[in-house]
């Protein structure tokens, strides 16, 4: 028997029925203005590229996590899994023509496969924003202030925002000396705060007193304003205290415009520290099981593609904040009609001046194809128009 | 004669398959529903028996480890492995059932696909293959919990008495299919013990025929 799919989409990708279009439209069109707003550029760039773009170095992605087809010339071509990664090459070929720093955002769709931050979505729309050429922590925090504002716009009004920073642990590392094997064990145990292996690793090493001791409370290094002053405690090589300093002058920032209440710091998420140099953020609300958007400085990036620049930003997975903005507060826009008109067979010319009276005026306009009134109110009713008229031998006949 | 190896399922199933070799006339002690033995073998030698996890018979008797199986029509199908479905033997009858609340909660927008929670993960991706888009919840147990707490829209499982369903407040919205004992056989087996599977087969036929009878 042979099974039809013609109905049927692939895992992974989705319709969007009017309702959840237009909400999602919405978004991006509130989060597209206040990018705007804070000086940022809109750019786009193509949907697949070179696989190459992807493949090596710092950011790539693990080959069977792209989507992958053959040019015509039998070059590999993949289906961009993000997009900081093509602005990033767009950035390093056309630096010269551009003016230091860049503030760019996007709002597009990008492909994978198991993209944990998309949920387990293959096709996900991802907005965000990318500031190029500036190190101070002054630039973090608007990017920090910036992804708060986003939740902001877009609806949501109970979230928090984690922030944290990957060069604490490389600090503490490089104090212990550990091998690159013994690191990155002791990240994954810190990260998901596995205090077995933590520990198990420690004891096989030769780290001994007080720097066990300050690796052991690593895990435990999350919380308010507070957690800045341990860490700072804890902090005795140049790197880590450093990298606290850092963290402490954007969380002062974020406070001095207004934010304290959405922070919490957490020196002990540690993820993709390849990649990220510095501070690096999550955001959350308690309607998702996973973090609605992500980012950080990755100041390494650009020179992986040959021109060097310190760099920060965020992305936002459009779907997580679509669940969330539908659980916190229901959806704002709705697709309603606002008038119906119907007609018979000789006024369709004033009908069609009517409608367009009304579209000129910013109300959504739709005909009836219905013969009878009756026929007429019932569709009116089903697609929430306010206002019903028919039209006969040209006279205009309000009927609701 | 060349021994037969038959793999039995531990569980709901022993019980019945037990009883039906000894119908048979297979002299085998230590084949009880209770036994702890993993292998077990008549006293002639003629077959050898494997006690195995359900969702194992289709497995062990595809590989030709086992000849012949008996495993339940949902463990079968959700196996997707190439054997032979001789006989259906009528006991462990249940049906494949998609369940949830009577009146389905208002759906969220942003869920754009029917959640389905099961054990089933193929028997589930088939069937609804052709109907709608489903995003499936692999569970290993106590499933009818999952549309409680939210986790999932539905569940498919299979359901006897339909009791645990209805104390938890769930209703039997389709039924896939119904399911009961078969007797499966390994494709090679079948060709090369000819003789001592045909026997075999031909007297299970004749109990379940006597079974009918009296029933």
């Amino acid at each position: 028997m042979s099974i039809s799919i013609k109905k049927n989409i692939p895992n992974g990708v989705q319709d969007y029925a009017p309702l959840e279009c237009k909400n999602k439209r919405s978004v991006e069109e509130s989060l597209r203005k206040n990018f705007e707003l804070w000086g940022y550029n809109e750019v786009q760039t193509p949907a697949f590229e070179y696989y190459d773009v992807f493949a090596h170095g710092i950011g790539s992605y693990r080959q069977e996590k792209l989507i992958k087809f053959i040019d015509s010339d039998g070059r590999i071509l993949a289906l961009r899994p993000d997009l900081t990664l093509p602005i990033a090459r767009l950035v390093t070929s056309t630096h010269k023509d551009l003016t230091f720093p860049l503030r760019f955002f996007y709002i597009d769709d990008a492909f994978g496969f198991d993209n944990p931050s998309a949920r387990d979505q293959r096709q996900f729309t991802q907005a965000g924003i990318e500031l190029i050429g500036e190190s101070s922590p002054y630039a973090d925090a608007e990017v920090i202030a910036m992804a708060i504002e986003s939740l902001q716009v877009a609806g949501l009004t109970h979230f928090t925002i984690d922030i944290g920073q990957v060069d604490y642990f490389k600090g503490l590392i490089e104090e212990a000396n550990l091998t690159d094997k013994q690191g990155e064990q002791l990240r994954k145990g810190i990260d998901t705060k596995n205090m077995i292996d933590v520990e198990n690793i420690l004891s096989d090493s030769k780290i001994k007193g007080e720097l066990k001791e300050k690796i052991l409370e690593l895990p435990f290094l999350y919380g308010g304003e507070e957690v800045l002053e341990k860490a700072k405690e804890f902090a005795t090589n140049e790197r880590s205290r450093r990298a606290v300093e850092n963290v402490g002058k954007i969380y002062e920032a974020l406070c001095s415009y207004g934010y304290e209440r959405y922070l919490s710091i957490d020196f002990s998420m540690l993820q993709e520290i390849e990649y990220y140099t510095g501070m690096i953020f999550k955001g959350y609300v308690m309607e998702l099981g996973s973090p609605l958007l992500g980012g950080g400085r990755y100041d390494s990036l650009l020179a992986e593609f040959g021109y060097s620049s310190p760099s920060t930003g965020f992305a936002l997975s459009m779907k997580s904040i679509l669940i969330a903005l539908e659980k916190q507060s229901g959806f704002k826009e709705n697709i309603n009609i606002d008038v119906v008109v119907g007609h018979d067979e000789i006024s369709s010319k004033e009908a069609f001046k009517f409608m367009q009276k009304h579209r000129s005026e910013g109300k959504r306009a739709a005909s009836a194809m219905g013969t009878s009134c009756e026929e007429i109110l019932v569709y009116a009713k089903k697609i929430g128009a306010k206002e019903v008229y028919y039209i006969k031998n040209n006279q205009i006949e309000a009927i609701k | 004669m060349r021994q037969v190896t038959i793999a039995l399922s531990k569980g709901r199933l022993t019980k019945y398959s037990v009883d039906l070799f000894k119908k048979c006339g297979i002299e085998c002690e230590g084949l009880t529903a209770d036994t702890r033995k993993l292998i077990i073998e008549s006293k002639n030698s003629d077959y050898r028996f494997l006690l195995v996890k359900p969702s194992d018979v289709p497995t062990y008797v595809e590989y030709g480890i086992a000849d012949v199986g008996i495993a339940g029509k949902d463990t079968i199908m959700e196996s997707k492995t190439s054997v032979y479905e001789m006989l259906d033997l009528g006991f462990g009858k249940c049906s494949v059932c998609i369940a949830g609340f009577e009146q389905s909660a208002k759906k969220n927008i942003t869920a754009n696909s029917l959640r389905v929670a099961t054990k089933y993960p193929n028997i589930a991706k088939e069937y609804f293959m052709e109907k709608e888009n489903i995003e499936i919840i692999k569970l290993n147990g106590s499933v009818e919990l999952a549309p409680l707490l939210g986790l999932s829209d539905v569940i498919l499982d299979i359901v006897e008495t339909g009791i645990t369903l209805k104390e938890n407040g769930l209703i039997i919205l389709e039924r896939v299919c119904d399911v009961s004992a078969r007797v499966i056989v390994n494709r090679v087996s079948l060709k090369i013990k000819l003789y001592e599977i045909n026997e075999l087969l031909l007297k299970i036929k004749q109990v379940i025929k006597e079974e009918e009878e009296q029933a």
